[in-house]
């Protein structure tokens, strides 16, 4: 008999419960179409890579899980609020508080088995468009990826318990609610909230910790790019942030009204009392869900920005990072040899097209898998075009070094490091970059930004007697070597400096091939420098451009899919609640406007009223998540400024509005059909 | 006298087919200015369908209200709202003022909804206050109210926009009887002072007693008509007690 009545009464409810199902059925869509892609065989990000990812996505699963679980507990009991009188009726009607919940459950576990099953379904498709995404960023070919039963059992399993949880939640209401309350519940006037003022002050600070963080935060990552260590405090910045974003809505929903209810010439206007009134109960008594959900949502869009942005810069920074093809390093161990005895074993000119021959010298300088056996190894995967072996020199003395930070206690060891002006002119050459004339002049190469901006034109330099003058300090070439910065000079004045470590870079045809297998191939066992128990490690001297490229396009997959599948779910949350929470008052409302009609407010103004009613509740929690896509982007570009990457931080506002644009678009449509429910229900007399 | 109120041959049905319902069965009479009305009769006589179809709740199925003058059979949803707003005050059994409103908001809601100045909305909110009692009353929420308080604070937000008539659905069906009386005394200073014209539903012969005609209502036809005339109010009540004991004692006479 119960179950009879659960049936019909999830046809007669299924107006109130189309939210509550759809939330459902788009979570189980979401977290099946991740879980496919955290356990696809098609997609090598986990396969090939570490199995940290894997790890890292599914606790990020579990933990979007647990705030699923949270959130549906929240419309779970929404749903039986809505439906107080009714219970109530069945409790004096002589049922049991277990009937009733069995009742309940009943109703919500046929819900959560039809949203199960669509969501299952739904989850088919976005888990294919969610893979193509994956498939896109890796730079795969596209294929229809497999299903994985272990995807889907890990989402029935989620689901199961976060239906537990769920209906734990209701249990726990319905066991301690009085009949009382469920049959006149609703009749109870939400009091006003206590101290309006203080809390609309709460708001103003909130606002300027807000604002006070993000520029401390810009300052900090700012000293980070060009220092490469943050300032003490940039990440407690990010923290207040959080607060303040937290506080800033608590705020909001409690003093702001009272501030608008203070002008009597905007009050006196239409209904907006009576929408400032709605208000003021529901954003008081929800006002730290809204912090909540403005948390959510803020780090939402900041998680998407940074991802998109960190995917746009990718290319740039590989460029910098990894210039060439294939880059060989070699620490030398030289203690006495001078720049003119390692010059005889070089192979002479610096060749603009590369296409010079291997660095015969470095036998027996270095162990390991050395340049010309790496050549063969090379052209079984990839076809070389040419390659060019360099040296970074030094002259065994800190004369740079002195004029930056990196001197005195603890940075006792750096020496400066010089790079032959041909060899670098070389290097440039086929990278498009003009050819760089020195005239008894030296030029810094900043690997670090902060290099760049430092006084160095009244320093000049002496070496074997001559005088070398300043020339430019600049950020703007690629990476050659991997130290703080390096000083070109001309060839002569590397004479009588040590080698300090030797480079040979190979440029390839242009095309993918398998990079993991030559990076494999060209990694060897050698004895660890920290154990002294002939514990051996992998050691692999060689960078290779492609395999950094794939690394980075794995990281970048998981980051974009996380922050998409993040913001997506944390999105959906948000709406369900608010739709929720609007659909849990439509009988008050009702009632009200039904006043408002006798008092002479037409359809119109009703609907109007309704509108600024639902849509100042939906926006409450979005708008500065919106907005904080600003300030997003502003640091996302100052950070690709600072390292370089000027035309790529023109992209980023571009990045950040697309996403807001999104945002905002799936959020009025969620909102567009909670309103149009609402309507139907408050104002139309559905 | 200035005709307030008019109808001419109204009727309501409801349902449809073979099962039609007829709520009121030809109804004319006419309400001047500055009259107190009340309409009574036996449950399903017809009255509350009759306050709905003047106050533009509901649409006559036949026949012609004319408010002021003013036609309302084929008027269109929004004027009929502008109408209510402008013309019709209301006070009804449950008070029906906003929960989430102070009594000041809701008594100066009519004044909202058609847009005048602050300056004057204070100014009217000021007047009505004082005339019913509820300067006190003002920043209080409903909740906070008594049941007679609050439906002074109805009657304040009726009569705010200076309507042409109005109208009150059993006013006094959730007050006792101390508080009827005051509310009674209310009416009778709206209509006698602020020259109101009110049409009021009632059940109850000691609320209708305060009025100065009495409509009796049966089977959706007026059966009978009391006019109080120089009478004083305990002579009409006798009145009303004999007519609706002849009605056939179906009203809730207590």
């Amino acid at each position: 008999m119960l179950s009879k009545l659960a049936w019909r009464n999830v046809k007669r409810q299924l107006g109130n419960y189309l939210i509550y199902f759809m939330t459902v059925a788009f979570t189980v869509a979401m977290l099946f179409a991740v879980n496919n892609i955290i356990f696809s065989e098609n997609l090598t990000v986990f396969t090939s890579g570490s199995r940290e990812r894997q790890g890292m996505l599914l606790g990020l699963v579990v933990l979007i899980s647990a705030i699923v679980a949270f959130v549906l507990s929240y419309a779970t009991s929404f749903m039986l609020k809505l439906r107080k009188r009714e219970f109530g009726t069945y409790l004096t009607l002589g049922m049991t508080r277990k009937n009733i919940l069995a009742i309940f459950i009943s109703e919500t576990t046929i819900i959560c088995l039809v949203a199960l099953g669509l969501g299952l379904a739904l989850g088919l498709f976005i888990y294919q468009g969610l893979a193509a995404v994956m498939m896109s960023l890796l730079e795969m070919e596209f294929a229809l990826a497999d299903y994985s039963p272990r995807g889907l059992a890990l989402t029935v399993g989620l689901i199961v318990g976060i239906f537990l949880l769920a209906s734990l939640t209701s249990a726990l209401y319905l066991r301690r609610v009085s009949i009382y309350d469920l049959i006149h519940g609703d009749k109870k006037v939400s009091r006003g909230v206590k101290h309006p003022a203080l809390w609309f002050g709460v708001t103003l600070v909130s606002l300027c910790l807000m604002v006070g963080s993000v520029i401390f935060f810009d300052r900090g990552i700012e000293e980070a790019v060009l220092r490469g260590s943050f300032a003490s405090g940039t990440m407690l910045a990010l923290l207040v942030f959080a607060v303040a974003v937290i506080l800033f809505h608590i705020g909001l929903a409690r003093g702001l009204i009272y501030v608008l209810l203070k002008r009597r010439g905007l009050c006196s206007r239409g209904t907006n009392t009576f929408v400032f009134r709605q208000l003021s109960g529901t954003l008081g008594s929800n006002s730290v869900m809204l912090g909540f959900l403005a948390f959510l949502l803020t780090f939402a869009v900041i998680g998407s920005n940074v991802s998109f942005v960190q995917k746009a810069g990718q290319e740039a920074q590989l460029d910098r990072a990894v210039p060439y093809d294939v880059v060989y390093t070699s620490n030398l161990n030289f203690e006495e040899e001078t720049a003119e005895g390692a010059e005889d074993g070089l192979t002479g000119e610096p060749d603009e097209s590369l296409a010079g021959e291997p660095d015969e010298s470095l036998a027996g300088e270095a162990e390991g898998i050395l340049p010309d056996e790496a050549e063969a190894v090379i052209e079984k995967y990839v076809a070389i075009k040419g390659q060019y072996a360099y040296r970074l020199y030094t002259s065994g003395q800190n004369d740079f070094y002195s004029r930056t930070r990196w001197q005195g206690d603890g940075y006792g060891g750096l020496v400066d490091s010089y790079m032959k002006l041909s060899d670098f002119n070389a290097l440039i050459g086929p990278l498009g970059y003009e050819e760089v004339t020195l005239e008894n002049q030296y030029m810094v190469i900043a690997n670090i930004p902060e290099v760049e901006a430092l006084d160095w034109e009244d320093f000049v330099y002496s070496r074997n007697g001559v005088d070398y003058t300043f020339h430019s300090a600049t950020g703007d070439y690629p990476m050659f070597s991997y130290v703080f910065f390096y000083v070109v000079i001309p060839d002569e004045a590397v004479e009588g400096m040590r080698p300090e470590v030797s480079y040979v870079v190979f440029d390839t045809e242009d095309g993918e091939y398998d990079a993991v297998s030559l990076k494999k191939e060209l990694t060897y066992l050698t004895p660890s420098d920290y154990y002294d128990d002939g514990t051996m490690i992998e050691r692999c001297d060689y960078t290779l451009r492609e395999y950094s490229r794939q690394q980075e396009n794995h990281i970048s997959a998981i980051l974009v899919v996380g922050a998409l599948f993040v913001a997506v779910v944390f999105l959906f949350m948000a709406m369900a609640i608010l739709a929720l929470k609007t659909l849990s008052t439509l009988a008050e409302d009702r009632r009200r406007y039904q006043v408002l009609s006798r008092l002479g407010a037409g359809v119109r103004e009703q609907r109007r009223t309704l509108f600024r009613q639902t849509f100042s509740f939906f926006l409450l929690p979005f708008a500065v998540p919106l907005l904080v896509s600003i300030p997003t982007a502003y640091i996302s570009g100052h950070i690709m400024r600072l390292s370089g990457m000027e035309a790529l931080a023109g992209q980023v506002p571009v990045i950040a509005g697309a996403t807001a644009a999104v945002m905002a678009v799936m959020y009025l449509l969620y909102y567009t059909a909670a309103y149009l429910i609402a309507r139907r229900a408050v104002v139309d007399g559905g | 006298m200035h005709e307030i109120l008019k109808l001419d041959n109204v009727t309501k049905y409801y349902g449809s087919g073979t099962v039609v319902t007829r709520a009121l069965d030809g109804i004319s009479f006419s309400v001047e200015q500055g009259e107190f009305t009340a309409i009574m009769g036996a449950s399903g006589s017809g009255k509350s369908t009759l306050l709905n179809v003047i106050a533009t709740i509901d649409r006559v199925s036949s026949g012609d209200i004319f408010v002021d003058g003013q036609k309302l059979s084929g008027m269109k949803e929004d004027a009929l709202s502008a109408f209510r707003r402008d013309r019709l005050g209301f006070i009804f059994q449950e008070y029906n003022l906003l929960d989430t409103l102070t009594i000041g908001e809701n008594i100066v809601l009519p004044l909202n909804l058609r847009r005048e100045s602050a300056a004057d909305t204070r100014k009217e909110l000021s007047r009505v206050a004082r005339a019913l009692g509820v300067e006190d009353q003002l920043t209080k929420f409903p909740y906070e109210l008594s049941g007679g308080q609050r439906q002074r604070a109805a009657c304040a937000r009726a009569i705010i926009t200076g309507p042409a008539l109005v109208l009150a659905d059993e006013p006094t069906g959730a007050l006792d009887s101390q508080n009827s009386k005051i509310l009674m005394q209310t009416f009778s200073m709206m209509n006698r002072s602020l020259n109101s014209t009110i049409l009021m539903v009632t059940h109850d012969p000691v609320v209708g007693s305060y009025a100065d005609r009495v409509l009796f209502l049966k089977d959706g036809k007026i059966w009978s008509e009391v006019l109080k005339g120089d009478r004083d109010r305990q002579e009409m009540y006798r009145e009303i007690l004999s007519v609706t004991a002849a009605l056939g004692g179906e009203s809730d006479v207590i």
